[in-house]
C-alpha cells in the first residue's frame, strides 16, 4: 500500500479519536484527573468544563490510592521484582535459546 | 488507558457475578489454548517484561487530559500475542487492585477490557502488515484501535451493569459513560503513537522480537561471512 495512504489512514484515526477525546474531556468536566471525572460523571451526568489539556506543572504522579494509602514501597518493591524477573528470564532466553523445550511447544 | 475506576459495590451483584464469569471463562480460554498450543520460551521472556512495563506505567498519572494513565496493553499485544497478553491483563489488574487501583470486585471486568485491547491490538497489527504497511503507521494504528475497542467495552460494561447509588436515567447515564469513552480515545492517540515509536525501535533492532523475521533468520543473519 502506497505510503501516503497509510499514513493517511493513520491521522485520520488520530484525527477523529482526538476530537472524541476533546469532546469527552469537555463534556465531563475539564481538566480533572481521571477517577474523580469517571465518579462526578457517572454520579451526576455530563458537566461542561474546561482547563488545560497538557498540565505540566502537575507533573507525573502515582495514582491516588497507592500515594494516599501509603502503598509506595509496595508499589516499588513489586515494579522492581517484575523488571528484575522479566529481564532476567529474557536475558537466560537470549543467552541460553529456552528451556530446553522448545521441542515441545507448538508453534 | 481504559479502565473502570468504580469502588468496591458499584455494580449490582447479578453485573458482578456475570463479569467475573465472562472473565474467567476467557482466561479459561486463554489457558486451554496455551496448554495445547504451547508458546515460545522467549515470548514468556517478553510477556515478563510486557507485565512489568505495564504495570509500572499503569499506576503512574501523566499531566495529559487532566490527568491520566496509560496501559501499554497495546503494545503488549503486538510483542507478546493475543493469548500472554491476556494474561498480562489479569495480572496487572490483580497487582493494581491489590494495592487499591481498581475494585477487586471489577477484577473480571477490568481484565475483559485490559484483554480486549491487547487481543484488537494484535490481530490488528497483523492484518496491516499483511497489508504491507510500514511498522509505524501499522502499530500505531493498530495500538489505537484496540485501546478504542476497550474503550467501548468499557462504557458498554458500565451502561449494561448500571451504577448503584447513581440517581441518573440510563439515558443520561449513557451519555456521561460516552464522554468518558471519547476521553478515553483520545488517551488512545498518545498511547498509539507511542507504541508506534517503539515497535519501529524494536523492529529496527530485532525485528524477531515483532514478528517480522523469525529468530533462526536473525542469528543467521548476525554470522559473520567470509
Amino acid at each position: 500500500m502506497q505510503r501516503w495512504q497509510q499514513y493517511g489512514g493513520l491521522l485520520g484515526l488520530i484525527a477523529v479519536c482526538f476530537a472524541a477525546g476533546l469532546w469527552g474531556f469537555t463534556s465531563t468536566g475539564g481538566a480533572l484527573p481521571w477517577a474523580k471525572r469517571s465518579a462526578k460523571a457517572l454520579q451526576r451526568g455530563v458537566q461542561e468544563g474546561g482547563g488545560a489539556l497538557v498540565d505540566l506543572g502537575r507533573g507525573i504522579v502515582v495514582a491516588g490510592p497507592i500515594r494516599k494509602g501509603g502503598m509506595m514501597l509496595e508499589f516499588g518493591g513489586l515494579v522492581a521484582l517484575l523488571f528484575v524477573l522479566g529481564i532476567g528470564l529474557y536475558v537466560y532466553v537470549d543467552r541460553c535459546g529456552g528451556f530446553g523445550e522448545e521441542g515441545r511447544s507448538a508453534q | 488507558m481504559a479502565h473502570i475506576h468504580l469502588g468496591e459495590g458499584s455494580f449490582p451483584l447479578w453485573a458482578l457475578l456475570l463479569w467475573t464469569l465472562v472473565g474467567a471463562g476467557l482466561i479459561s480460554a486463554i489457558v486451554y489454548r496455551i496448554r495445547n498450543g504451547g508458546i515460545k520460551t522467549r515470548q514468556i521472556a517478553l510477556a515478563g517484561i510486557g507485565a512489568a512495563a505495564s504495570f509500572a506505567v499503569f499506576q503512574l498519572n501523566i499531566p495529559v487530559w487532566g490527568g491520566i494513565h496509560m496501559n501499554l496493553t497495546g503494545l503488549v499485544g503486538i510483542l507478546a500475542g493475543p493469548l500472554l497478553g491476556g494474561l498480562i491483563a489479569l495480572v496487572v489488574n490483580i497487582f493494581s487492585a491489590a494495592l487499591g487501583h481498581g475494585a477487586v470486585g471489577l477484577l473480571g471486568a477490568n481484565t475483559l477490557i485490559n484483554a480486549a485491547e491487547a487481543i484488537v491490538a494484535y490481530y490488528a497489527f497483523k492484518a496491516l502488515m499483511g497489508m504491507d504497511w510500514d511498522v509505524f503507521p501499522a502499530s500505531a494504528s493498530a495500538a489505537t484501535l484496540g485501546l478504542s475497542a476497550g474503550a467501548v467495552l468499557m462504557g458498554a460494561i458500565i451502561v449494561i451493569s448500571g451504577v448503584n447509588g447513581s440517581a441518573l436515567p440510563r439515558g443520561d447515564l449513557t451519555i456521561a459513560v460516552a464522554g468518558l469513552v471519547g476521553l478515553n480515545l483520545g488517551v488512545a492517540v498518545i498511547e498509539g503513537i507511542l507504541t508506534g515509536f517503539v515497535v519501529q525501535f524494536l523492529a529496527s533492532v530485532r525485528p524477531d522480537l515483532v514478528g517480522l523475521t523469525d529468530q533462526e533468520t536473525r542469528e543467521e543473519s548476525t554470522g559473520v561471512t567470509a
